[in-house]
């Protein structure tokens, strides 16, 4: 599958996709870890949290309706490139009605430049949130609405 | 194992020692109200039943919500992602989405209507909670400014805002944004 063709997974599919990805691709995606957990730990948080993934080309996405308002979602993905996310923004706003999204990236994590390119903005850093390699790191909060991420 | 609670000097809160093997006491001098955590029991089901709004850092019952509107239900507690802790007659305190890894956790208060004056208490009580029994390093919480979130009581504990997110909550018929407020308990 090529292109910006989005499909779902399902969560063994969605484990094997993460293992397969680079370490620092893949660390914090949706908080999961697949260089410190094993496949069924990596299946009991999918489930457990409720996340919906999809693979586009080689990239794993994810969204997460936020419950307090469910025009808006938690968005991730686990490449640089920003075509697979804007793929998935544009399917969430057009079939899911989805007005606006908010992610949480690690600092310095590669991926954090399919956000900026997608029209996402900071909106607020969560220190010391995440812990690996032997010490905690920063999260960045960023967030777009639906106009932001349409290209002009 | 005994807690040992450390007076905050920056507080106007007394702290009593703990008396008993596991709860967290804490006195506010502002008020004759004793905050005293205990695990939960099936019978303090009533106290988490509120009209908080939904995973509020500091949970007080919102100005200008009419009657009509749902109370807010918190879940008892069914894993290890979940600790629940109770203030006798006043509310509860919830740790949720609880990471052993990260050493972190969400962060829920709510007290009941007539439990107000509680608040700075129960705040401070369940900081010293998440740090010297649960062994936190960070703790983190949403409030809502257009909900009368009382985020001066929040900077007072020692908390500090992170983030606000934009539409995050639908309250008074649209969407309002909300705070991520956090603090780093073993810095």
């Amino acid at each position: 599958m090529t292109g910006t063709t989005i499909a779902r997974l399902d969560t063994a599919a969605a484990v094997a996709g993460l293992r397969a990805l680079p370490p620092e691709a893949a660390r914090g995606f949706f908080d999961l870890d697949p260089v410190t957990q094993n496949d069924a730990l990596l299946a009991k948080e999918i489930d457990r949290t409720g996340v919906q993934l999809y693979s586009c080309g080689e990239t794993l996405l994810g969204c997460r309706p936020n419950p307090d308002h469910p025009r808006q979602a938690q968005v991730a993905s686990t490449s640089s490139a920003p075509e697979p996310l804007r793929a998935l923004l544009g399917s969430l706003g057009t079939y899911q009605r989805c007005t606006s999204f908010f992610a949480l990236v690690p600092q310095d994590s590669p991926v954090a430049a399919a956000f900026e390119s997608c029209g996402f903005g900071r909106v607020g850093t969560l220190p010391e949130h995440l812990f690996h390699s032997g010490r905690y790191r920063d999260v960045v909060i960023y967030y777009a609405t639906r106009g932001d991420t349409c290209l002009s | 194992m005994t807690d040992t609670v450390t007076p905050d000097t920056t507080m106007t809160d007394t702290v009593t020692p703990d008396t008993t093997m596991t709860d967290t006491v804490m006195t506010d001098t502002v008020t004759p109200h004793t905050v005293t955590l205990r695990g939960y029991r099936s019978e303090d089901a009533p106290l988490l039943t509120g009209p908080w709004l939904r995973a509020e850092l500091l949970g007080l019952a919102p100005p200008g919500v009419p009657g009509t509107a749902d109370p807010t239900v918190v879940p008892p507690p069914r894993d290890a992602t979940e600790e629940l802790c109770i203030l006798p007659g006043a509310g509860f305190v919830r740790f949720t989405e609880l990471d052993w890894v990260h050493r972190r956790a969400r962060l829920e208060i709510g007290l009941q209507p007539g439990a107000a004056d509680c608040a700075r208490s129960a705040l401070t009580s369940a900081l010293t909670h998440a740090l010297q029994a649960l062994n936190l390093h960070r703790v983190y919480g949403w409030a809502t400014p257009d909900a009368g979130a009382p985020t001066d009581l929040l900077a007072q504990a020692g908390l500090r805002q992170e983030a606000t997110v934009p539409e995050a909550f639908w309250f008074g018929g649209r969407p309002v944004a909300r705070q991520l407020w956090g603090v780093i308990l073993d810095a």
